[in-house]
């Protein structure tokens, strides 16, 4: 039985920015365990040959070129904003220090 | 006795037509949002495709530095939440950057050292968040923007070696013209990495300084690091791994996050963009675009132009100050006197102005009538310095300033004698040190001379017509 | 005549020989999918690009000007794709408000082939459900019966094929929801190889597993929707295949003689129900009397695919809706305090039950100190399958099986049982992993009446193939009925 503690499931709900009620995170953690019993029959499968690089595309003669398209207009762009102001985008709130 | 250890993160916007990963223009400025499409601002749907020349760029830089090219690449996701990153995920690499390995050699109070690197991978660029009364703004046209990240081995043990090495790095950049590395528009900045131990101990717990953009602030952030270090070991507490923020103003930093509450990146492998292959014979056709860089052209003003090695390393440290001398000499081939005058008046004017991008406000073509002017002595070393002055930030034609302000050199000898009689008229102590034999009073004679004329005399002639006049 | 209840090539047919204009069969189509809104297949219409749609290709057709492949013929987008004005909510509540500034490619070479687009289908929130239940706008019903799931996550586009709203439709399929809503509703629907459609446009779910494909009432009707969406998208989607576009519909065989069709044991296993296994082996039966070879073929690991998928789908998921945040676009939640609790209110009320288990997931396999065990060790999986698919096409043609173990189940009868729910995948989910096409038609019925589904996979760009023996087994068992 794959085992997973009610603490690890706060930090996955903090980690996808997602609330739960205490009643919610307790039925998660019974589902969670269900699920990931179901996702560990991947480790029947000997994978020890398996290289994972994939198919490529060939960096000189693939990709795109570097010339200019019209962009959008600002009101395209910013017409589906909950909030905004002077053609940006408005974060009605504080914003923490941070990023990456 | 303490040792210090800094790693530098440097990331290096490309001066790209367009995005990273679309095909929207790659500008500094403009109106908010108005450079964006789709993938700019992470709409659902949109899809990345990856900028050819940004990744020659990446390999531009990673030939430049000596990094070995990885023949397979991979973007990934870099997953964290804020405003200004539109999906949420950067787009960067991590398992197989671009270019690995290589370094730079950097010389600090006349020593020499290698400081190896770790990687040089691409990424796009975030947007800007401006504060305003109403709120954080989100503005996108930088969003996308691409750049590379260089990444140095912890070689660097003081705050004059990493900014010796980051100015290395600049130019080198600026040598390729893959990037602008004009720190105030933010297209060159650093992340930096710094540990303290005492000498015969392991390396010490880090600390992150983020965002640093001058080079004033970075040698300021690494010694105020340091030594916060120290006193926190001395004091026999530990230091905590952490990101720290380095307040330019008050010159102290403060932690923002430590490791404890440090994110979870989750990066894997962007399946919107598939790996590419940089395959040997293209690596060797942009290794053969490559510039001349500082070295060679420092070599050529040895040996063509008859330079001293010390003149030509100052010149060509800067590529832009290299570009202005090469564009002075296509109008006046006098490389020497163009070197010195370089050397001389302009380095005093810039160093003066402090700006932390070089910019030389006269045009070399109006440079080049300067200084055939003053070569010819048609006007005077002190007339020549004023017009630096008066010319910067205009462009003014020397050439008709000159005659509109008839500043052309005094060389009538009869008009000079007339003036230099007056001056010995006045001054008769003067005239009697100089004929007892005191050299030192000629530059007085000359000094007079030139109150007189408004700096326009001739000072050989005035030299001349003095010894004459006491013979 | 009834035109509404014929397919696509025979209405292209009326409206060439101009026995119906396309603006009064688009009016019929309005007027039948209000006939049926009961079965809740659409979560918005375009009544009004749609007619201005059909009056210019009418009034082209009049003049004599070169018609595009789909002239004049109403269709249906899924609400995942995006098409310029219109609402794209992937029935979120968090898209609910969502006008689209741009196009997808797919749709818009529907445009540029001059069909008419009515609406947009009803779908899973995100594409994520096997059942349709899972819209934030209310579950599909399956027009066949009421009372039971059409399938998913493009529910609301096999149903108003089905329901003869349109004649044909473009759905996705990430783990088989194009084939398993086709299978429970009894239309033709086809998953073609990843890479053949753009994705651009295309709202992500699983983007290296995410395809866009099409419903139909006929083979010879997806055929040509699926060459008039194909082909390589250079400036847009970097996973679009940069491969040619066979003409699907001149090129289709009328025999299968000599064609080998392979059969893996692995699909026929004993979590099969007895008349859908009954039902594809006579299928198979029939094949083998008309020529073709039955060969055995052997997919060791399967079984294990659907845990695979569910690993790497949810992780990519995880990332691709993370951008949903509140700021830019789509739903902001109210009384917040700091850009972390805005983040946190807009994407709990946001998001519905089922995607925010799939980002749990996604997120738990992707974190430090899980994601070599389960992320890669899921691509690792992902890489065996594609082997062992390669290897059983070096002996067939084709492969067949059903497209899902059952018929379709009873509105919420799963619901509340996630991994039961993910079962009905299994023979779906392998063919996303292979990176396959795959078309599911239907092969009969159960007792209740309720459609049963064959599954036809070919290898890489192989299409033809799988329209070439399933056009065999539709006139054939068209004929005989």
């Amino acid at each position: 039985m794959a085992k997973i503690e009610l603490e690890e499931v706060k930090k996955l709900a903090k980690l996808s920015r997602l609330e739960f009620s205490d009643k919610e995170l307790e039925s998660f953690v019974a589902e969670f365990e269900k699920t990931l019993e179901y996702v560990n029959k991947i480790n029947s499968v000997d994978t020890s040959s398996v290289d994972l690089k994939e198919d490529t595309l060939d960096a000189e003669n693939e990709l795109r070129q570097d010339e200019i398209e019209k962009s959008y207009s600002q009101e395209q762009i910013i017409k589906n904003a909950p909030q905004s102001e002077d053609g940006a985008f408005l974060v009605p709130t504080t914003v923490e220090e941070g990023g990456a | 006795m303490y040792k210090v250890v800094i790693g530098l993160e440097t990331h290096c916007e490309l001066k790209t037509s367009t995005k990273c990963f679309c095909a929207c223009k790659n500008q500094f400025g403009g109106e908010p949002n108005t450079q964006c499409c789709p993938v700019c601002v992470g709409m659902p749907g949109a899809l990345p495709i990856l900028n050819k020349t940004a990744v020659e760029y990446a390999i531009k830089a990673g030939l430049a530095v000596g990094c070995k090219i990885n023949e397979y690449s991979v973007f990934e996701r870099k997953n964290y939440f804020y405003p200004d990153l539109a999906k949420a995920y950067q787009i960067s690499q991590l398992e197989y950057p671009l270019c690995v390995g290589g370094g730079v050699e950097i010389e600090v109070d006349g020593t020499k050292k290698f400081i190896r690197l770790d990687r040089i991978h691409l990424e796009e660029d975030a947007a800007k968040l401006v504060h305003s009364k109403t709120g954080p703004k989100v503005d996108y046209n930088r969003g996308g923007v691409p750049l590379i990240e260089i990444v140095s081995m912890p070689d660097l043990s003081s705050a004059e070696e990493a900014v010796a090495y980051l100015k290395k790095l600049r130019s080198t950049l600026l040598y390729l013209g893959v990037s602008d590395c004009k720190m105030q528009e933010g297209s060159l900045k650093c992340d930096v990495n710094v540990s303290v131990h005492k000498e015969g101990e392991p390396f010490g717990t880090r600390t992150e300084m983020k965002n640093l953009n001058s080079f004033s602030a970075i040698f300021r952030a690494i010694k105020s690091e340091a030594k916060r270090q120290q006193e926190e070991l001395e004091k026999g507490n530990k230091i905590v791994q952490e990101t720290r923020r380095w307040d330019d103003v008050l010159g102290k930093s403060f932690s923002m996050r430590t490791k404890e509450d440090a994110q979870d990146y989750r990066y894997f492998p962007d399946p919107d963009i598939i790996p590419i292959h940089v395959r040997p014979n293209y690596v060797e056709s942009i290794s053969k675009q490559l510039p001349k860089m500082a070295q060679e052209r420092a070599q050529i003003y040895v040996n063509d132009f008859g330079l001293t090695e010390k003149d030509a390393v100052l010149l060509t440290d800067d590529k832009y100050i290299s570009d202005y001398f090469e564009a002075i000499l296509q109008d006046f081939n006098e490389p020497k006197f163009v070197c010195n005058w370089m050397l001389g008046e302009v380095f005093k004017k810039l160093n003066a102005l402090e700006q932390e991008d070089t910019e030389i406000l006269i045009s070399p073509q109006n440079m080049a009538k300067l200084l055939k002017l003053y070569k010819s002595e048609t006007i005077g070393q002190s007339v020549a310095r004023k017009l630096l002055d008066e010319l910067w930030g205009t462009d003014k034609n020397p050439e008709e300033v000159v005659k509109e302000q008839g500043l052309t050199q005094m060389s009538d000898t009869n008009q000079l004698e007339g003036i230099i009689k007056a001056i010995m008229d006045e001054n008769p102590k003067a005239v009697q040190e100089l004929k007892s034999g005191n050299n030192k009073t000629m530059a007085f004679f000359v000094g007079q001379a030139m109150k007189k004329t408004a700096g326009k005399a001739n000072p050989k002639l005035v030299n001349e017509i003095v010894q004459k006049l006491i013979k | 005549m009834d035109f509404l209840k014929l397919s696509l090539f025979e209405i292209k047919q009326k409206l060439e020989s101009n026995e119906i204009t396309s603006e009064e069969l688009t009016k019929m189509c309005f007027n039948q999918i209000k006939a049926t809104q009961k079965l809740n297949a659409l979560v918005s219409t375009c009544e009004e690009f749609a007619l201005s749609t059909a009056k210019k290709v009418d009034q082209k057709r009049k003049n004599g000007e070169k018609l595009g492949a789909l002239a004049g013929v109403p269709v249906i987008i899924k609400d995942n794709i995006n098409l310029e004005g219109t609402r794209t909510t992937c029935a979120s509540k968090f898209l609910e408000n969502f006008v689209s500034p741009y196009t997808a490619t797919c749709a818009q070479k529907l445009l540029d082939a001059d069909a008419v687009i009515l609406g947009k289908a009803n779908m899973d929130e995100f594409a994520m459900g096997s059942s349709n239940e899972n819209s934030a706008f209310g579950p599909v019903l399956n027009p066949v019966n009421q009372d039971y799931v059409p399938g998913g996550s493009s529910g609301g586009s096999a149903t108003c094929v089905k329901a003869n709203q349109c004649f044909a439709s473009l759905g996705t399929d990430t783990g088989g929801s194009i084939r398993e809503p086709a299978s429970f509703c009894g239309v033709v629907g086809l998953k073609p190889t990843y890479g053949r459609v753009s994705r651009f446009g295309v709202v992500a779910f699983a983007s290296s597993l995410d395809q866009v494909g099409v419903f139909s009432r006929t083979v010879k009707d997806n055929a040509l929707m699926l060459q008039v969406i194909s082909g390589e998208d250079q400036e847009h989607d970097m996973t679009s295949a940069k491969m040619p576009v066979p003409n699907f519909v001149e090129n289709l065989k009328t025999d299968i003689k000599g064609m080998k069709i392979g059969v893996a044991k692995q699909f026929f296993d004993d979590k099969l129900n007895s008349e859908v296994k009954q039902s594809l082996e006579n299928a198979l039966k029939f094949f083998e009397q008309n020529g073709a070879i039955l060969v055995d073929v052997n997919l060791p690991s399967l079984d294990v695919a659907s845990s695979a998928y569910y690993i790497i789908s949810s992780a990519e998921a995880t990332s691709n809706l993370a951008r949903f945040d509140g700021v830019k676009y789509g739903f902001q939640a109210q009384n917040f305090d700091g850009i972390i609790d805005l983040y946190f209110k807009s994407r709990t009320q946001g998001f519905g039950p089922e995607v925010k288990r799939r980002i749990m997931l996604g997120n738990y396999v992707l974190s430090s100190g899980y994601f070599d065990a389960y992320y890669r060790k899921a691509k690792r999986v992902q890489k065996i399958i594609q082997q062992e698919f390669a290897e059983a096409f070096e002996k067939c043609d084709v492969m067949i099986c059903p497209t899902v173990a059952t018929t379709a189940f009873k509105l919420g009868e799963k619901t509340d049982d996630p991994v039961a729910m993910y079962l009905s995948d299994i023979f779906t989910v392998p063919i996303n992993l292979a990176k396959l096409p795959a078309m599911s038609i239907p092969c009969g019925q159960d007792k209740k009446g309720l459609p049963i589904g064959m599954q036809i996979i070919a290898k890489q760009w192989n299409e033809q193939a799988i329209f070439d023996v399933a056009n065999f087994f539709e006139q054939s068992t068209k004929e005989a009925k």
